[in-house]
């Protein structure tokens, strides 16, 4: 049973602030829907908890199990079992799905320190990574279980994927990375019906009782497959207000007008 | 015939600095005839008649001769002689056993160390010959194509000095639909410091011919390479051409290479530059009949104080005709490198097809890319694009990539290799790959 706890956070980008007092707490087993206008400064948390360097961090702090993460780096973080699968998936030339993930993988499950240590051997590139065939083997039975196409571990990461290729890419990645805690930042946002059930199954069956979502999202849609534990409304850098599922459908009739309306600054406090 | 009147190496011992003697005591060593000589001697009297480069050439504004001094090298290696293969150096062996030969050759200073024959190539009409014995052997075929027809020796400084002191290299010849499946390696180790080499390539290749050749060099501490390779590709040949060139550091190298190629015929010349402290290359493709198809993709990773120059040309003389350049470079430290190309597009040259793209990754900011493309177009029916980026590495793909999990160093180090990956790919040997991989790891790490 793992914790992650966001307490009070406050960050700025260029000086201007966006998150202007966060407070979150996500459990293992728990899956937290995180609902909000655009611009609202949602992606920017998932980043700020990523450890984004575009992001200066002002108050407040994230904790993983009571122990802050702010002074990690974002491999470190990743280390520490997060994985945040992001709204806008980068294109990285000439580094192949396969190539990279095996790093990753390796590093995430501590071949690096285990073989170092076991072997004697240091700094040799390739020497501390997880065995070639082992990782195969996973990374084809996880290809297949998650929908992605076997050629895709050879292809150049998100290099010409479509949305929904770069989606099903990012959580098969977060299969093998196998996170306590997963960020998915619109995994649902451009995706058809098809591809928006293959994502959700994946998040399914990747949602068990020793890992936490946050699933970012505008829209009921995925909800409709996933199904939250919590739900919370983001507006304006902040959670404004938190409940069970029924609140998602209550944004649906309402719209996000009504958020304004009733926690925007022209709001009269109750 | 000449007569040889004193045994060679005192030959070329009586004889010292660059001069008509050393040319003809360097013709006299290697027994050569007489018209070989008087080759030599002519290729002498236009390079003595020739400036040499100012910085005032547009070729030469980016990349000056600051501190080179013709004199400050020995003209001419001697040549050690043959050995077995068990004899050549760890290094040699390793280079000759990593890749899967047809046959090679092992050259070292100024003559062949060792050739070894995998396949029957002669049996097939196939030559793959030192270019020294080729002269002996195959007067005609060498006096025929040996600096008449893609490089000629009055094309620039370095082409007449080479052809007058020319001393190691392959003569390739294929037959009309001649096929060697595997490689023909070709290693040059100028392992004397402070000489002068001249390295030369002669690839000639009748109608529907297929050959890979792969040019490895290595060496040249404080000396001067100026090499010149000429591909001569008949109709319907299929040619892939590597030259590998990984000189020490302090190495003075130049280079001129062309391609002409006939109709139909098929080329992919992968030019790599990690060594070297300067490096000026002209790489011209030719295509002079229609239908002809050539990819020029480059390398270069200079890092120190390394400058590395490429000035590429690709002249479509006849329609429909297909050229695709890349040359990607990363650079570290203080070096510097400077792409300059050209598309020359003649009259005629209707349905012209052209690319040309070079890209620089910039890992320092003290290094520096100049990157000069160019297009010259006098036919009208024709697509040609080109286009030069200089960028460092994206800090979106890092934190990407370090969000999964990679230290900052592993990703930048995937990213640059990354990098380098669209002109890998098209690496038509499998161990070549890897060899460059590895450099690229090397030069990565420091
Ligand atoms: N790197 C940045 N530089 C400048 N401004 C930024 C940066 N990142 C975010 N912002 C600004 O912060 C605000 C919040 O952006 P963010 O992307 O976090 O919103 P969001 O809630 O994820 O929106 P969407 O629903 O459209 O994805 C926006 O006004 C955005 O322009
Ligand atoms: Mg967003």
């Amino acid at each position: 049973m793992s914790v992650l706890e966001i307490r009070n956070l406050h960050a700025s980008v260029e000086e201007r602030e966006i998150l202007k007092g966060v407070n979150l707490t996500l459990r293992s087993g728990e899956i937290h829907a995180l609902m909000g206008p655009n611009g609202s400064g949602k992606s920017t948390l998932a980043y700020v908890i990523a450890g984004h360097p575009h992001y200066t961090v002002t108050e407040g702090d994230i904790l993983i199990d009571g122990e802050s993460i702010l002074e990690m780096e974002p491999d470190e973080r990743t280390k520490a079992g997060l994985f945040l699968a992001f709204q806008y998936p980068v294109a990285v030339p000439g580094v192949s799905v396969a190539n990279f993930l095996r790093t990753a993988v390796s590093n995430v499950r501590g071949y690096t320190a285990q073989q170092t240590e076991a072997e004697g051997r240091s700094g040799v590139i390739g020497s501390n990574l997880m065995p070639m065939r082992e990782f195969r083997k996973e990374l084809n039975e996880k290809m297949k279980e998650y929908n992605v196409d076997p050629s895709f571990a050879r292809r150049y990461l998100n290099d010409g994927f479509s949305g929904g290729e770069k989606k099903r890419t990012e959580v098969l990645q977060m299969a093998m990375l196998e996170p306590k805690f997963a960020i998915m930042d619109e995994s649902d946002s451009g995706l058809d019906i098809d591809a928006l059930r293959v994502v959700a199954d994946g998040i399914n069956k990747l949602a068990t009782p020793e890992r936490g979502f946050l699933l970012i999202t505008h829209y009921q849609r995925l909800l409709n497959y996933v199904k939250p534990h919590y739900v919370s409304i983001f507006y304006d850098g902040r959670v404004v207000m938190t409940g069970g599922p029924e609140i998602a459908h209550m944004l649906e009739e309402k719209g996000y007008g009504w958020v304004e309306r009733e926690f925007g600054a022209e709001a009269v406090p109750a | 015939m000449s007569v040889l009147v004193k045994e060679p190496e005192a030959i070329v011992h009586a004889v010292q600095g660059f001069s008509a003697d050393t040319v003809r005591a360097h013709s006299a060593a290697r027994n050569e005839p007489a018209w070989m000589l008087e080759f030599r001697l002519a290729a002498w009297r236009q390079f003595e008649a020739m400036p040499w480069p100012e910085s005032t050439d547009e070729a030469w504004r980016r990349t000056r001769l600051t501190g080179f001094d013709l004199n400050q090298f020995t003209p001419v290696a001697n040549a050690a002689g043959k050995v077995e293969k068990g004899e050549l150096s760890k290094l040699l062996q390793a280079e000759l056993n990593e890749m899967d030969s047809a046959a090679s050759m092992v050259f070292e200073d100024s003559g062949l160390r060792n050739s070894v024959f995998h396949a029957r190539l002669e049996d097939h009409g196939v030559i793959f010959a030192d270019l020294q014995s080729a002269v002996q052997q195959y007067p005609d075929l060498v006096r025929k194509y040996f600096m008449t027809e893609a490089v000629k020796p009055d094309l620039n400084k370095f082409t007449a000095l080479h052809a007058a002191l020319w001393d190691t290299g392959a003569f390739v010849y294929v037959p009309a639909n001649g096929r060697v499946t595997l490689p023909l390696q070709i290693i040059l180790n100028q392992a004397t410091a402070g000489v002068g080499g001249y390295h030369h390539t002669l690839v000639v290749t009748e109608q529907g011919a297929e050959v890979t050749v792969v040019d490895d060099l290595l060496g040249a501490k404080d000396g001067l390479q100026a090499s010149v390779v000429e591909l001569i590709i008949g109709a319907g040949s299929v040619v892939r051409y590597m030259n590998l060139q990984d000189f020490d550091h302090s190495a003075w190298n130049f280079l001129t290479g062309r391609a002409v190629l006939s109709r139909d015929a098929d080329l992919r010349w992968i030019q790599v530059s990690w060594g070297s402290r300067l490096t000026k290359a002209f790489l011209d493709v030719d295509l002079m009949g229609a239908g002809g198809h050539a990819e020029l993709l480059g390398i270069y990773f200079p890092t120190g104080d390394q400058h590395i120059d490429h000035q590429t040309l690709q002249i479509h003389r006849a329609p429909h005709c297909f050229s695709d350049l890349l040359f990607n470079g990363a650079l570290k430290d203080k070096s510097r490198s400077v792409y300059m190309g050209v598309i020359q597009v003649h009259p005629g040259a209707q349905k012209t097809d052209a690319y040309q793209r070079n890209g620089n990754l910039i890992l320092d900011p003290t290094a520096r890319a100049d990157s000069i493309p160019g297009l010259e177009i006098e036919a009208d029916d024709v697509r040609c694009t080109h286009g030069a980026t200089a960028a460092q590495v994206e800090e979106e793909y890092v934190f990407y990539l370090m969000a999964r999990g990679l230290t900052r160093a592993q990703a930048e180090r995937m990213i640059v290799q990354g990098f380098f990956q669209a002109v890998l790919d098209r690496v038509p040997v499998e161990s070549v790959v890897h060899k460059l991989e590895r450099v690229i790891e090397r030069k990565i790490g420091g």
